[in-house]
């Protein structure tokens, strides 16, 4: 195109425009602002994970409140669940409340004492239960009842008030109660009561329960009272019944403990048992939920004792599961919290809390005055601590989550009822004294599982169909193969849980030996027929050109993949056979026999759907980046090896995988990403069952399906929620370790191959 | 495979390779249209032409590289020796096996300098050590290359220089002694000492093959091949002795060309 030539050139020709300037000023700052902001958002997300995760890993702190005065030396001391308003007790015929804050004095009067004196008495934290003994042999009991008070809606205190239970004669034994202890598991109950007369001592069981007509109210009366005096060696000296009425446990003055059972029909003895050695006993309680009690002894050796079945069929009996730390010398403090394994112990001005589950020491500390009693209140956010003088102290407790801990998550728990130390996950639980378990090893386990079987499945088949896409496809029917797999990749994973969960188990499930023949004949099949192909005579093969003798293969694919269908209930017959061991019928059944064969369990929804269907999440990604990697490999060293002569087969080993080496690993890596982080299909096709195993026929649960599992149903701000939090850290920790040890070597291949 | 690399001494012959009647097709694109050609063994020809006017195509035929392209086709025939190269009982493999190759763009494996040169042996399964390290030597001092690398044979191939690997690649082309040596611009690539270098040796090694070369540089055609042809638009316009072709062109176009009058 010629146009006039001007005469002279335009002298601002050379000017760049104003809108020019602007536009480049502009999108340079829009795209830094991106950037930043990319940065910034995630550290937002490292900021908002560490803060809900940090508080777990904090260690308790103990900070004194306030301080009152009562008057003489307290039997008990107990405090309603904001720890404002304790009492004390001290074996007479009063009460006494005294406020916290303002030092005001409220006084009981004990009711129904008919001047006798209180010989024995006990507290119950958890139903608020005074129990005490008379010297004439009765029993009672009182429960305390807090009401907040409120005025101007703003909570103003706390007023008490005291309900009395019903009083009962003890027959066995004479002489004075000198101590007692009331289990109020509500329908079922039990006083153990000790009488002395100062030459014989008497130690029974009263069982309580609700008796009454049909018609009317249901009466708390005794049910039995059974004299138990001669299952004991010597003397009782220490008497506790449980949180559920049903467990007493008495130490003798051999220091022996023995263990009853309080049934529907009676009661009876079930062990004896000398925990330290022998060593003198110097406080025996049990903890919240009434399964487990902690011994101290003399020496200030603590030793949690929990009920557990040693094995499948025997009785669940008492025997040591954790040592805690020495607690000193001096005289033994004890609380236990009432709400969850937390408990107060010390000696002298030592004190600590404890948890027990994880066996940690939460807080140590010297208090300033030598305690006589102590109490935690309902809620754990406090403890009081009275001396011999009746000065008491208010102690406030900033240990949100006294369960957490290195131990609790990542270390072998013995939990309660449990045969032994092990690794386990369950969160919540039916009633208020469950003890959380809040191991992330089997979750981690069940990510490395689920992972370890999805890779499985898929990292051959990608790696070898990339290959075959590159290397051996013609052009064209790649140009079709290429874009499928990547529509594949965007499957939602949704679809795939489903059809995981609700099509293919219920069909694997009768159906695994099938699968089993299907997976050793189609590969054999294609080696078989590839061997085939290459005894055909040269000019039959050369008339199939650039890679369609893969046609050839379809047809033996799918009779294999047929005949393995179909041979797979044959094959099931044949050693698969499960023997009913009641009735002795033999029933071809893979999913019955493999239990009985291996001892391990076969589910339904188990890791090898998981590995069928997590392989049309992974499969893609791995395809696609591996595929592109070897296509990208320069065709001038395709062809110089080509031209050299090597099939090929020989091109691809030799020349493509080495140079695509370092692509093919980030494909690895970018599926094990997927694999890891894969929630759907784990959560809707694994079973969510937390169990450490490797077994093909059994499912897991992985860190997040367990985070997309639990998370809507976890209290904000609690150590489950936190909990979960933490194993979204794992989970990130896991893929940034795997990542960056992949890179390293990424980079090591890389530098081995590179093409310069 | 024997029978092939001991050649019967009958002298050079002067049809080794037969072009007859060649056409090429890049799907419906034609780039050769009835090529007939005889090159002679033991002797350099040369393809010259402009660019496009598918000298290279035709290089490539001779040892079907380019049917690893999709969607080609020929018609005719190319005789290596008297055998058709589109044989159905030929197997492809073995035919590159006879016709060495050496690319534009030098192209080493990312392999040691040893394992470059013996790569022919390797897939063709020789590891005898002693063959091997013989094959290395003969062909490092056949390219002109043992003296410069026989001290560390296994470096890498990246760590010589253009020239170096450019000769490297000769010698790994003529590893397992092919009949033919085929040469796509060789030189392009290189400075004009290394090019210099290149020619001398493909000047010493057409006694051992038989050379076809491609250039764009019609002083190397005339320093180093004793046929030439002239390619224009997928056509032999005229194919000749070196010095005839040059000196006493026959066909306008070719006097055009060779004036520089177009390229």
């Amino acid at each position: 195109m010629k146009s006039e030539k001007p005469s002279s050139p335009d002298p601002k020709r050379f000017e760049v425009s104003r809108a020019t300037l602007w536009f480049d000023r502009f999108m340079g700052w829009a795209i830094r602002l991106g950037g930043i902001g990319v940065i910034l958002a995630v550290f937002g997300i490292f900021y908002f994970i560490g803060k809900e995760v940090i508080p777990l890993f904090k260690p308790g702190a103990v900070v004194r409140t306030s301080s009152v005065q009562s008057e003489g030396k307290p039997l008990i001391l107990g405090v309603d669940e904001w720890g404002e308003l304790p009492f004390f007790y001290s074996g007479g015929e009063n009460l006494l409340f005294v406020d916290g804050k303002s030092g005001t004095r409220t006084e009981f009067e004990v009711p129904g004492l008919d001047g006798l004196n209180v010989t024995a008495s006990s507290y119950d934290p958890v139903n608020r239960r005074v129990s005490i003994g008379l010297e004439d042999g009765r029993v009672g009991s009182f429960l305390i009842n807090y009401r907040r008070v409120f005025e101007n809606g703003e909570a103003k205190g706390v007023e008490p008030s005291v309900v009395v239970e019903p009083w009962y004669e003890i027959k066995a034994g004479t002489g004075p109660v000198t101590a007692l202890s009331y289990g109020d598991g509500g329908d079922s109950r039990v006083i153990v009561v000790k009488r002395d007369d100062g030459v014989t001592q008497a130690v029974s069981i009263v069982r309580l329960g609700f008796k009454g007509g049909l018609i009317g109210g249901k009466k708390l009366s005794i049910l039995g009272e059974m004299d138990i005096s001669p299952l004991i060696e010597g003397k009782a000296v220490l008497l506790r019944a449980s949180q559920n009425g049903r467990l007493v446990l008495i130490a003798d003055e051999k220091h022996a403990v023995s263990y009853f059972l309080a049934e529907t029909d009676g009661v009876s003895k079930r062990q004896a048992f000398s925990p330290f050695n022998g060593g003198k006993i110097a406080q025996m309680d049990f903890l919240f939920g009434g399964v487990s009690a902690i011994l101290t002894s003399e020496k200030g050796t603590q030793q949690q004792w929990s009920l557990f079945r040693t094995g499948e069929n025997t009785e669940r009996l008492f025997g040591p599961t954790k040592d805690f730390p020495n607690v000193g010398d001096g005289r033994k403090i004890f609380a236990k919290s009432q709400r969850n394994r937390t408990f107060l112990a010390g000696a002298g001005r030592e004190l600590s809390i404890r948890h027990s589950t994880s066996g940690a020491v939460r807080w140590h500390g010297t208090v300033d005055l030598e305690p006589a009693a102590a109490i935690l209140d309902a809620k754990g956010e406090s403890f009081w601590i009275a001396s011999e003088t009746g000065e008491a102290k208010k102690f406030e407790i900033k240990d949100r989550h006294p369960d957490a801990g290195w131990q609790a998550f990542f270390g072998e728990v013995w939990y309660e009822g449990g045969k032994g130390p092990v690794y386990q996950w369950q969160s919540t639980g039916g009633s208020d004294d469950f003890e959380a378990k809040l191991s992330l090893v089997p979750l981690i386990f069940g990510s490395l599982k689920g992972t370890a079987y999805a890779l499985l499945f898929s990292i051959p088949i990608a790696l070898l169909a990339a290959i075959f896409s590159a290397a051996f496809l013609p052009p064209d029917v790649k140009r079709i193969v290429k874009p499928t797999m990547e529509i594949m990749s965007s499957l939602p994973s949704v679809v795939l849980g489903f059809l995981a969960g609700l099509w293919l188990a219920p069909i694997l499930d009768t159906r695994v030996p099938s699968v089993m023949m299907m997976v050793i004949l189609i590969p054999l099949t294609a080696l078989l027929v590839g061997y085939l192909w290459c005894r055909m005579p040269l000019s039959f093969r050369n008339r199939f050109e650039g890679g369609a003798e893969w046609m050839m293969v379809i047809p033996f694919l799918a009779l294999a993949g047929m005949i393995g269908w179909w041979s797979g209930p044959l094959i099931e017959k044949m050693f698969f056979v499960y023997t009913d061991p009641g009735s002795g019928l033999k029933i071809a059944d893979f999913s019955l026999w493999w239990p009985q064969a291996t001892g391990t369990k076969f589910e339904q929804r188990n890791s090898l759907v998981l590995g069928f269907i997590m392989g049309f999440a992974v499969i893609p990604v791995i395809f696609t980046i591996a595929e592109d990697a070897l296509s990208n490999v320069p065709k001038s060293l395709t062809a110089a090896a080509a031209a050299l002569g090597a099939n090929r087969w020989q091109v691809v080993r030799t020349v493509m995988l080495p140079v695509a080496s370092s692509g093919i690993f980030s494909a690895l890596m970018i599926g094990f990403g997927r694999a890891v982080g894969e929630t759907m299909v784990m959560v809707m096709a694994t079973g969510n069952t937390p169990i450490m195993e490797w077994n093909l026929f059994s499912g897991m649960r992985t860190l997040a399906a367990n985070i997309a599992v639990e998370l809507p149903e976890a209290p904000v701000g609690s150590t489950h929620y936190r909990t979960l939090f933490l194993g979204a850290v794992v989970l990130f920790a896991m893929t940034f370790v795997m990542n960056t040890i992949a890179e390293i070597l990424r980079q090591r291949l890389r530098e081995k191959n590179k093409l310069v | 495979m024997s029978d092939l690399i001991d050649k019967p001494a009958s002298g050079p012959r002067p049809d080794f390779i037969r072009v007859e009647d060649f056409s090429f097709f890049y799907g419906e694109k034609q780039a050769l249209f009835g090529i007939d050609m005889r090159i002679p063994e033991n002797q350099v020809t040369a393809l010259i032409g402009p660019s496009g006017c598918g000298k290279s195509t035709l290089l490539r035929n001779m040892n079907r590289m380019n049917d690893l392209i999709d969607g080609v086709r020929h018609k005719g025939d190319i005789r290596l020796d008297g055998t058709s190269l589109y044989d159905p009982s030929i197997e492809v493999i073995s035919l590159r096996k006879r016709v060495g190759m050496v690319f534009q763009k030098y192209n080493p494996f990312a392999k040691s300098i040893y394992e470059n040169v013996i790569f022919s042996l390797r897939v063709a399964g020789r590891s005898k050590k002693s063959e091997l390290d013989e094959t290395v030597e003969r062909s490092l001092r056949d390219s002109a290359l043992w003296e410069e690398v026989k001290d560390r044979l296994h470096d890498s191939a990246f760590s010589l220089s253009g020239g170096q690997q450019q000769r490297l690649c000769i010698a790994r082309a003529i590893a397992n002694q092919p009949e033919i040596l085929l040469m796509d611009e060789p030189c392009a690539a290189l400075d004009p000492l290394a090019t210099l270098k290149i020619e001398d040796l493909i000047t010493t090694l057409k006694q051992q093959f038989t050379i076809v070369i491609v250039t764009h540089n019609m002083e190397q055609a005339t320093r180093c091949s004793d046929h030439t042809a002239f390619l224009y638009m997928g056509k032999l316009i005229e194919f000749g002795k070196t010095m005839q072709i040059f000196e006493r062109p026959q066909q306008p176009e070719t006097e055009a060309y060779i004036t520089g009058r177009f390229s």
